[in-house]
């Protein structure tokens, strides 16, 4: 099949997937990076103001002002705020409905399946009395009670949850967070049109806001989410295109809220839909993970292999993975879920169910989660899907022998008619893309565990120079900065070959993992000390920790590192790159690193390069700061170098 | 020889034409993200007017076939390629006399904001291998070149 749809696709680090997409008699986001290369230059560098109607305004030399006054450095960082709230905003939604889901499933007496995790929390918390219902009920009220806290009232966990010196660091700075709900309304009204025009004030905001949207939108959503699903245990799975199993009814999920597929989960293999999904001629249902639920579906898998797949890819993949035609419905709940999909849905039939309006798709259904209802909506979800099925690829497969003999003939004959004029979908499987042992269930408890139950050999490995440091790669994945996932993987590839460990998080892991580097066979494209390591341990050097949301696993990790050694976090040989961050939300995450005080690279700017000021406190003056730093760079060798000589420094800084 | 075609009811005024020739002509190489919006050392040499009704006049350079500036010129500092067609100027002839400007039928060319004493002249972008930086970045495709007759 040759019917190119437009032939002008992106580049992708994943090589057959970019021949995949190229063929596909369909147009993807692929497809269109090349009808939208012209970028307004203003916008770029974030020097375009709209936030009233006096505008837009541009900066230039001629117009070295807004109408109102505002300078570029005023416009740089009031977008840039709002940019940083709006992506907190998205994390705090995440975690309420998280801690509500908990909260909910406790009342109810429902399943805890991470028993170990709760009493974590609870030890964390103070929680001390109760039942494991009431200490999860409590575990909820608690996060949901910070969250609900005026601007003006501090959050209650910030200080069980964080690092001591980086607490005190934080009081220090003043920018410890009240609620943070409404920490995402002051930034909102902070920098609305005519408010705030100082840019450092609007800049130590975003700080703020990072520390409620790590601790709360990242820890916390992961921590309650091993309440809930059961904690990642660390084994090999499935990755790619290969996931997708035709024979299944095949349901791919997008967005960023597990806890809303327990029970989903858990209907979807009991007998009597397992019955259902046969009569349409399937042989059941299988989840194919995608996004970040996907990856965090993955690591978790050990806990229920029956219905999960694995994980077939990121965001930038998902319209191939629907491509294929054998997925039969797209269920949704949060970000990640390209517009772009509908067309391609409604092209192959494919039903798009959402279930949660803040990601409403122009033609998915809406079935907005609701607990108390979940059972029945579960079972409406797998009649709907089952319908999809029927409609695109099933066959009628009800046995009718003992049917009356009389009209049996009749029913044959009907069935046989039936099955002679419905046309499947066509199918275009990849049964080969991806592989089928990558590394998953990686997280702070799982690795530690891995270790002996200790951090000491990863330490040991570390200061002897086995490991010269560590950097998190995580976020999104993106179609510019070189193409789908291109810096992602090229970035990660220079960075084990100087034997620097890497952990990722976010859809970057998506690519990553597609690209084979985390099946203990990349560890021949590592160093040779980190090669000898991973070979000795039988692990590939780059470890899977799953969704964006474990970012703060991954400053766990860090954090505990940093507990041992008896250090703070800047002095720890490990720096961040979210190389192909892509949203909104990249640039709260962005903003915790900075808090917690790690280099942080960037492929592409986050829309600041108009503000020189803006430029200077995130690249420079943020290291006297909190320690942090932005680092801005397209290019993987670069990068690399840049990240080496900093974990260079801060190993020479700790005399090893 | 070229020349740069406007069909200014596409124009949008999204002044990625500016930004572009600025990024063409500026001193030190760098990305358009660190091109210094605010200095006008990287001035622009088209302009985006309003026609005050709501669309816009993308105002190029004409390289005219008989230019009024190269004519005005008393220095030589303004010349016509008689390959190539395209209108050049060299600062170091330039007397900063400013005729050329009060000439130009089109109001194209300037004196350079901060020194006043050279004039802001369309090239080209002849050192960028002659496709001109505006054309490329214009996301409209309200200018594009055109062979015409010399
Ligand atoms: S707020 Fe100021 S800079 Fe922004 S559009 Fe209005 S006048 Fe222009
Ligand atoms: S300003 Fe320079 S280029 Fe223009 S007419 Fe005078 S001398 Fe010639
Ligand atoms: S052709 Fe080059 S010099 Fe002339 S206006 Fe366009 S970008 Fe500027
Ligand atoms: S780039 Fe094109 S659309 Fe934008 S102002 Fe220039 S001519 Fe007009």
């Amino acid at each position: 099949m040759n019917n190119c749809f437009g032939c002008n696709t992106c580049k992708s680090a994943d090589k057959p997937l970019e021949e995949f997409i190229a063929n596909l008699p369909m147009e993807t986001s692929h497809h269109r990076v090349e009808s939208q290369s012209t970028k307004c230059n203003f916008g770029l560098q974030g020097v375009c103001c709209r936030l009233c109607s006096n505008g837009p305004c541009r900066i230039t030399p001629d117009a070295p002002r807004g109408i109102c006054g505002a300078n570029a450095d005023t416009i740089v960082t009031r977008n840039f705020l709002r940019a940083v709230a709006a992506g907190s905003g998205c994390y705090i939604h995440v975690v309420e409905n998280t801690a509500l889901n908990l909260k909910n499933t406790a009342l109810v007496k429902g399943k805890i399946k991470g028993e170990r995790a709760l009493e974590r929390l609870c030890s964390i918390f103070g929680i001390t009395s109760g039942d494991l219902y009431e200490k999860a009920e409590k575990v909820a009220d608690a996060v949901l009670s910070d969250l609900y806290k005026p601007e003006y009232v501090k959050m209650e966990l910030v200080e069980k949850l964080s690092y001591k010196p980086r607490f005190d660091k934080w009081k220090e700075l003043g920018i410890l967070p009240g609620g943070a709900k409404s920490e995402v309304f002051k930034g909102v009204v902070k920098c609305s049109t005519n408010l705030n025009s100082d840019p450092v004030d609007m800049l130590i905001d975003c700080l703020r806001l990072g520390i409620s949207t790590g601790l709360y939108g990242l820890v916390l959503t992961n921590l309650l989410n091993d309440v809930l699903l059961g904690e990642p245990e660390l084994r090999t799975a499935p990755v790619g295109l290969r996931v997708i199993d035709p024979d299944y009814i095949n349901i791919m999920i997008t967005g960023h809220q597990h806890s809303m597929f327990v029970d989903l989960q858990e209907r979807l293999i009991q007998p009597d839909a397992v019955a259902k999904a046969k009569a349409a001629g399937a042989k059941g249902f299988k989840l194919v993970g995608c996004t970040c639920v996907g990856q965090d579906l993955q690591l978790r898998g050990s806990h229920y292999k029956e219905v999960f797949n694995g994980h077939a890819g990121n965001n930038y993949t998902s319209e191939a993975i629907l491509a294929t035609g054998a997925i039969d419905a797209v269920l949704s709940e949060f970000n990640c879920t390209l517009p772009g999909i509908e067309p391609i849905c409604e092209e192959l039939k494919i039903k798009q169910i959402c279930l949660d309006s803040v990601a409403k798709k122009a033609n998915a259904e809406i079935m907005e989660f609701d607990f108390a209802k979940r059972e029945q909506q579960s079972n409406e979800i797998i009649d709907k899907i089952v319908g999809a099925y029927i409609l695109r690829r099933g066959k009628i497969n009800v046995d009718f022998s003992n049917a009356d003999k009389e009209w049996k003939p009749l029913i044959d004959m009907l069935v046989g008619a039936y099955n002679s004029i419905h046309q499947d979908v066509n199918l275009n499987l990849m049964p080969e893309h991806g592989n089928d042992h990558t590394l998953t269930g990686v997280s702070e408890v799982s690795l530690k565990e891995f270790l002996g139950g200790k951090w000491k050999p990863l330490i040991d490995l570390i200061v002897a120079g086995d490991i010269k440091g560590i950097a998190g790669v995580v976020g999104c994945s993106n179609l510019t900065a070189g193409g789908h996932d291109v810096l992602s993987v090229e970035l990660t590839k220079e960075l084990i070959a100087k034997d620097i460990l890497v952990l990722t998080a976010g859809c970057s892991s998506g690519g990553i993992e597609n690209c084979g580097l985390m099946t203990p066979e990349a560890a021949k494209l590592a160093g040779p000390k980190l090669r000898a390591v991973c070979e000795k341990l039988g692990i590939p050097p780059v470890l899977n920790f799953g969704p964006c949301l474990a970012i703060g696993r991954l400053e766990i990790v860090a954090t505990e590192i940093a507990e041992e050694l008896g250090v703070d976090l800047p002095q720890l040989p490990l720096v961040l790159s979210a190389a192909q961050w892509l949203e909104e939300q990249a640039l709260a995450d962005g903003a915790y690193g900075l808090a917690l005080g790690l280099p942080l690279h960037l492929g592409l700017p986050p829309f600041i390069t108009g503000s020189k000021v803006a430029v200077k406190v995130l690249t420079e003056d943020m290291k006297q700061l909190t320690g942090g730093q932005v680092i801005i760079n397209p290019d993987a060798k670069e990068s690399a170098d840049i990240l080496e000589k900093i974990i260079m420094e801060k190993r020479s800084a700790l005399n090893i | 020889m070229k020349r740069i075609m406007i069909d200014y009811m596409k124009c949008d005024g999204c002044k990625n034409c500016t930004a572009a020739c600025m990024q063409a002509h500026r001193e030190e190489q760098g990305t358009i993200y660190d091109l210094d919006l605010t200095d006008p050392k990287n001035e622009s040499r088209n302009h985006i007017l309003s026609d005050g009704r709501g669309g816009y006049r993308p105002i190029f350079c004409r390289h005219c076939d008989l230019p009024e500036c190269v004519m005005s010129c008393m220095s030589g500092a303004l010349s016509k390629d008689s390959v190539t067609g395209v209108v050049s100027y060299d600062v170091n002839k330039c007397g900063s006399c400013f005729m050329c400007v009060m000439n130009c039928p089109y109001g194209v060319l300037k004196p350079d904001t901060l020194t006043r004493t050279k004039v802001i002249k369309c090239d080209f972008c002849m050192e960028k291998g002659g496709e001109p930086s505006c054309v490329k970045n214009c996301p409209k495709k309200a200018i594009w070149v055109e062979e015409v007759q010399a």
